[in-house]
């Protein structure tokens, strides 16, 4: 597995068996866990047809700040529940008696359900694209030097504190749209290996991937988010990664591909150096086996044995019994 | 570390793979423990011989990226992503290029490279856990050797940085999984546990949590056994299909245990058009056919209770084996071990399979009561032995179901070791787990 | 083979051969006991002037012989912060498998990275020149195997952000 898949395999896999057209309902109460300490909740409360999703996630509050409601209501607008389940922060009901009834709008549905976590997620983007597009526009009448401050400074900066230390920027100005990620590192080893994975982002531009985002990756907070409350730990246990978003990537075709694609940043950084880890395990356990057999060499009993081997005149080798 | 993500808990079997949260009712995902990798199947066995798979000098990526981004996985040195587990792996495997694995066999892993892959797998694949978050509880197959708990550790600790590990025996967590039968009062662990899976049935005494290595029997008849069983007499008879497949089908959905063979043959020709059944193959090419279903459904699973209609050389019936079992179980722990028997494993699940093997045992221990007070001339009366077998709901997924139902008490993360203890003393600390849902715990 | 390497490991191989000259010899201090006295080190007449082999400031082999014991400890190159989390990652996973190793040391001397010891009772079982071969193969490839692991990282960091990237361009 190279990439990380957008949607939740789970829910995906619970909800196509249950809107399959013959399907019997049966009763559903589960907790399915997804990154970033996101929890969603399946079950039937009233009937075994209606379905309740239900998601927390710890951002959530600041999600709505940046308009995660009108995001959510056009994606599942109908299937809303207000308020949502206790204890959670959004749910969705879906009767399973009452469903789209071609196999296209059931899929769609599916789909949709299954992204759950990435739509909520998607507001404070999508906000920014949005501020990019107006702000361009705006600086069109202007040359640098003369646009006035709010065109050249660029919007607010969102932020979404969506794990307990780490954290997502987003900032939009009128050329660009400026992510940046600040990630933890609590091993050594884990640090040393992002190290190298970074140095490779940050220089993936140079080598061939011309027209993929700027990566910058730095200790201390960038300059974007200077007097931006809630910075903390200490220097060098933090590391930023910026990605600046040019133009081609926010054009309307290509949002939404590009925001599910770089949320999934955090995880997929963090599943490789853990890939990587455990391959070299693999190595460590070979040359180790390796090692063992060299050792082995020392014994003599394995002499004894080859001293019992004959060969024979066409070059054949047997043992001769003892 | 938040405090309310919930643990993960996974079963590895040598032929399924349960994946889920603690404080489901079932497992999130059940798919085979199968790895597919690049490259023939087979030649991977051993951990001993041969290179790295992956080429050694993986510097041919050196201004690969000039190539733009279609060919990227393409690039060679990258092998070690390239595979499939599961289900998954069962459709790649089908296809060439992929070889098919079993890490696990016997219970125990075998192949530590393939584990350790599928283990990442089911994580961010399947599971979409970030392992730093979550606590984790894995299970192991009895007698299991502390080496392999370590390298278990090792991975899951250093690869994966979880935050903590719990490493239960699975026969201890089926014996959890019966707490929810009504007929269990005292949440005790002492019992004796027959799991019976696909490949093999393992009889299991379990005392206060500790399970009784030197007593546990294993029997070379199981759910395979069966299905092959059924095959066999669906050709006898000349039925239009006799596919495994089919065979497996009618075992799940037809067959029962009976009280008494002989009057269940008398019962199917009084009774037929109650007793015998059809069932329906859809074969490839759109054809149906129809079987008829008849004396398999109660002589499949009769086999556990009457080998001898089965194999030629494994002879002794299940109940007489649980029966030696607990009678070469030290003796103070034996009537804890008769009051509960619980049963585990999809072999288990046949309807009643419980109460068959209750009365058999309960026959045989009624026989030696009396043989002993004879011998003693009636001088000394028993006061009757307590025979119980216990069958519930959470049977077929048992071991995962009592993890589920352990892993979501409060106190289970004070069990776990983590990962800072793990530092701190290294994988040796996985070789003592303190007792989850034993005594002093609720 | 690099210009320094071969003449350092024939200094280390001659070093050893020497060394490895072990007799049986009881402990003075406990009746019946035979401990490894470059463990003990408790009577001076029993050790033998210890001996370091320097490759570089980096990469040295330190020779500690006595009458029944030698120990041999490496210091493996680590020339960046990588690679000394390689080698720790490497001699840790090693020496978690000591069990099969015999003569590896569970802890590694203070100032180096993995050590092992070599008692008479060893070269009584085992080949002595192989116990050489063994230590030698062993320093040959584990900077090779280190050098690999690095190589691996970098490659496969590249990859991995070329293919995140990728879905942008």
């Amino acid at each position: 597995m190279l990439l990380l898949d957008y949607q939740n395999l789970l829910i995906e896999s619970q909800l196509r068996e249950r809107l399959k057209p013959d399907a019997t309902p049966t009763t559903l109460d589960q907790i399915v866990s997804d990154f970033d300490n996101t929890t969603f909740h399946l079950s039937t409360p009233e009937s075994k047809s209606r379905l309740l999703i239900s998601l927390s996630i710890k951002c959530f509050p600041q999600l709505l700040q940046y308009g995660a409601q009108s995001v959510l209501e056009r994606e599942y607008g109908p299937y809303i529940v207000t308020p949502p389940e206790s204890g959670y922060d959004f749910s969705v009901q879906l009767d399973l008696e009452n469903l789209p009834s071609s196999p296209e709008e059931r899929d769609d549905l599916v789909r949709r359900i299954s992204l759950l976590k990435r739509n909520a997620m998607a507001a404070p983007f999508e906000q920014a694209f949005d501020e990019f597009a107006s702000l361009s526009e705006q600086a069109k009448g202007y040359t640098s030097e003369s646009a006035p401050q709010g065109v050249r400074e660029g919007g607010e900066v969102r932020a979404i504190q969506y794990r307990e230390e780490e954290a997502i920027y987003i900032k939009a100005s009128h050329d660009r749209v400026t992510v940046i990620f600040s990630t933890i590192f609590r091993e050594e080893t884990d640090r040393v290996f992002a190290k190298v994975f970074l140095q490779e982002f940050v220089d993936a531009r140079k080598r061939g991937v011309q027209n993929a985002p700027q990566v910058l990756s730095r200790d201390e907070p960038p300059l974007e988010l200077q007097g931006m409350p809630g910075l903390k730990g200490a220097k060098g246990e933090v590391t930023y990664v910026t990605f600046v978003l040019f133009p081609r990537h926010l054009t309307p075709q290509r949002r939404d591909e590009v925001i599910s694609h770089i949320q999934t940043f955090r995880d997929y950084f963090h599943y490789h150096i853990k890939a990587s880890k455990a391959y070299i395990h693999s190595r460590m356990r070979r040359r180790t086996a390796d090692f063992l057999q060299v050792l082995r060499r020392a014994r003599p009993e394995t002499e004894e044995a080859g001293a019992r081997e004959r060969k024979t005149a066409s070059g054949r080798a047997f043992r001769v019994q003892a | 570390m938040a405090p309310q993500t919930p643990a993960v808990v996974m079963d590895n079997g040598t032929g399924y793979t349960k994946l889920g949260f603690a404080g489901n009712d079932s497992p999130s995902f059940v798919f085979p423990t199968a790895i597919a990798t690049k490259g023939p199947a087979g030649g991977a066995g051993g951990t001993g011989s041969g290179r790295p798979a992956v080429a050694s000098k993986p510097n041919f990526l050196t201004g690969a990226g000039s190539g733009g981004g279609g060919n990227l996985s393409a690039k060679r040195g990258t092998e070690d992503l390239d595979f499939f587990i599961g289900d998954e792996a069962l459709a790649a495997a089908a296809g060439p290029g992929y070889g098919l694995h079993y890490p696990i066999r016997h219970g125990q892993i075998e192949n530590w490279d393939q584990m350790e892959r599928f283990w990442s797998n089911s994580i961010f694949k399947y599971l979409r856990v970030e392992p730093e978050d979550h606590y984790f509880l894995l299970t192991e197959p009895p007698l299991n050797p502390p080496e392999n708990r370590e390298n278990t550790a090792e991975i899951m600790f250093e690869s994966f940085n979880c935050a903590g590990l719990y490493i239960a025996v699975q026969a201890v967590l089926a014996l959890a999984a019966s707490w929810t039968s009504s007929k269990v009062q005292d949440r005790s662990l002492t019992g004796t546990v027959i799991d019976s899976g696909e490949g093999v049935t393992h009889v299991i005494p379990v005392a206060e949590g500790y399970v009784i290595g030197s007593s546990i029997k294993s029997i070379p008849i199981a759910g395979r056994d069966i299905t092959y069983f059924v095959q066999s007499l669906l050709r006898d008879r000349g039925e239009p299909d006799s596919s495994l497949k089919t065979a497996e089908r009618i075992k799940e959905e037809f067959c029962y245990v009976c009280p008494d063979i002989v009057k269940e043959f008398a019962r199917f020709d009084r009774e037929p058009d109650d007793r015998f059944k059809k069932y329906e193959v859809q074969q490839p090419g759109g054809r149906s056919v129809v079987l008829d279903v008849g004396y398999e459904r109660f002589l499949a699973p009769e086999i556990f209770f009457n080998p001898e209609i089965y194999s030629s050389d494994f002879l002794t019936p299940l109940p007489t084996i649980v029966d030696t079992v607990i009678q070469t179980s030290p003796i103070d722990v034996r009537r804890g071990l008769y009051k509960n028997i619980v049963l585990s494993g999809g072999s288990t699940l046949y309807k009643d399979f419980g109460r068959r093997l209750q009365r058999d045992i309960r026959h045989l221990v009624d026989a030696r009561i009396k043989a002993s007070e004879a011998r003693a001339g009636n001088a000394a009366k028993s006061g009757g032995l307590d025979v119980q077998v216990i069958t519930h709901r959470r049977q077929r997924h048992g071991p995962w179901f009592g993890g589920s139902l352990l892993g979501q008490t409060p106190e289970f993360r004070s069990y776990c070791h983590t990962k800072a203890e793990y530092e701190e003393i290294g994988p040796s600390i996985v070789r003592r787990f303190a007792l989850l849902g034993g005594p002093g715990s609720t | 083979m690099s210009q320094s390497l071969r003449p350092y490991l024939s200094c280390v191989r001659s070093t050893l051969t020497a060394a490895l000259s072990l007799s049986n010899f009881a402990s003075q201090a406990a009746e019946r006991h035979n401990v490894p006295e470059i463990e003990a080190q408790s009577s001076p007449e029993l050790l033998l002037n210890p001996l370091t082999v320097s490759r570089n400031q980096d990469e040295r082999v330190f020779v500690e012989p006595s009458v029944n014991s030698v120990r041999v400890s490496i210091r493996i190159k680590q020339a960046d912060e990588i690679e000394h989390i390689l080698v720790h990652k490497f001699t840790r996973f090693l020496t978690q498998r000591a069990e099969p190793f015999f003569i590896l040391r569970r802890k590694p001397v203070p100032g180096y990275d993995i050590s092992f010891l070599i008692t008479n009772f060893h070269t009584e079982e085992m080949l002595k020149h192989k116990l050489v071969d063994f230590i030698i193969q062993f320093m040959e490839e584990v900077d090779k195997e280190i050098s690999e692991m690095k190589l691996f990282l970098n490659a496969r960091a590249r990859f991995v952000a070329e293919s995140f990237l990728t879905p942008f361009d």
